[in-house]
């Protein structure tokens, strides 16, 4: 068995990463787009990514198909232009995500740079008392 | 000084009502300012910032809310001395703002209320606060007798206090615990903690004391009505035991 990460994101219209658009604008970074992702871990069994995908999306306390889109993440990293927020020492509980994923984009469309995710996660996605930013 | 009181209401507000009413039982001119009409804050002597869900939680409990316009005027204010007391979510955007324990700079965060332990539920609980630091620690418990205690409803999710080892440090070297849980005989021990809180702790204070940041609800043991044990016999709206610590803050308002 290997650990695979599984981001879980809604694909109708998204308040908190609007609301997360809003805000890092307001504070003068240049962001066109926000993402935010529910990162899951995984076990991936016989069958691999795809069977791994289909057994996520059964499980109906984390996938709904017709609010939320899926993708088991090629490397268990943060993808181009994304942080993952840890939260520090909060107890764990059945189904609830590993990291918040927080994808930028730029208004060209682009995935956002390292600084730019940086002072996004110092001034407002990241609060270092309790969480952890692994970019 | 001003004595005016404004209520800060943010979109997701739900305890502004109560927390008017009881500012106004207890005599101040108090008044409710939505979060679209920041300039008139500046026109306010003291804030309070009462419970709820501020932009429905969205990134964490207060995190939004510490960036919207009022609290512009809040961090400006509380930068004059003005008295600022926070309950509940009106706390956690305090933390989120850096006001208290008010260590680092406006908006780098020390410190949070957090998800609740070691179930990460929402607990609705009857609770005791008590008074940990001197009364004259800050002005808005002056009024309070030496370790008082005072009831109130714990009614959150993400209370419980959480920060690294040196800011709990921090706080307890700088006296910024100004409230403990405490049992209704007032003894003071982890089973009187709610939620697994770091330090017991109920409320922060900042380091100039104009500012207490208070997890559970007096306003909502206040009155006869809402006391756990209700007096037969007496008015529903005569003051109860949660009503002290709004006495004391608008008492240091008037003083002001």
């Amino acid at each position: 068995m290997k650990t695979r990460y599984v981001a879980v994101r809604l694909k109708i219209p998204d308040n908190q990463a609007y609301t997360a658009l809003v805000v890092l604008q307001r504070l003068g970074i240049a962001l066109g787009q926000v993402e935010r992702s529910e990162i899951y871990e995984r076990e991936e069994e016989a069958g691999g990514a795809a069977e791994l995908a289909r057994r996520t999306m059964r499980d109906e306390s984390v996938f709904n198909p017709n609010k939320h889109t899926l993708a088991v993440l090629e490397q268990n990293v943060p993808r181009t232009g994304e942080v993952w927020i840890e939260e520090c020492d909060t107890p764990r509980a059945p189904n609830r995500p590993r990291y918040i994923g927080w994808r930028l984009f730029l208004t060209d469309g682009t995935p956002a740079d390292r600084a730019t995710i940086e002072a996004a996660t110092t001034r407002l996605l990241c609060n270092p008392a309790i969480e952890r930013a692994i970019m | 000084m001003n004595r005016r009181i404004a209520v800060l209401v943010f979109p997701g507000t739900n305890s502004e009502g109560e927390t008017l009413r009881l500012l106004r039982d207890l005599g101040a001119d108090a008044q409710l300012v939505h979060w679209s009409r920041p300039q008139e804050l500046a026109a306010y002597g003291a804030y309070v910032l009462p419970g709820g869900f501020a932009y429905e939680d969205r990134i964490r409990a207060g995190a939004i809310a510490a960036h919207d316009h009022l609290m512009d005027a809040v961090i400006d204010g509380c930068a004059k001395g003005k008295l600022v007391l926070g309950i509940c979510n009106g706390a956690q955007i305090l933390l989120e703002a850096g006001l208290v324990p008010g260590t680092a700079a406006a908006r780098r965060p020390t410190a949070a209320f957090t998800h609740n332990a070691p179930q990460p539920h929402f607990i609705c609980r009857h609770v005791y606060v008590k008074l940990a630091s001197a009364p004259m620690r800050s002005a808005i418990t002056a009024s309070l007798d030496e370790g008082a205690l005072i009831p109130a409803w714990a009614a959150h999710a993400q209370g419980r206090l959480a920060a690294g080892p040196e800011h709990l440090a921090e706080l307890v070297e700088g006296a910024h615990v100004a409230f403990v849980y405490a049992h209704p005989d007032g003894r003071v021990d982890e089973q009187a903690v709610p939620n697994g809180s770091a330090l017991g702790c109920a409320g922060l204070v900042n380091r100039e004391g104009n500012v207490l940041a208070l997890m559970p609800h007096p306003e909502r043991d206040a009155w006869n009505v809402n006391h756990l044990q209700r007096r037969v016999g007496e008015a529903l709206f005569a003051p109860s035991g949660g009503a002290v610590l709004f006495e004391s803050f608008v008492r240091a308002v008037q003083r002001a």
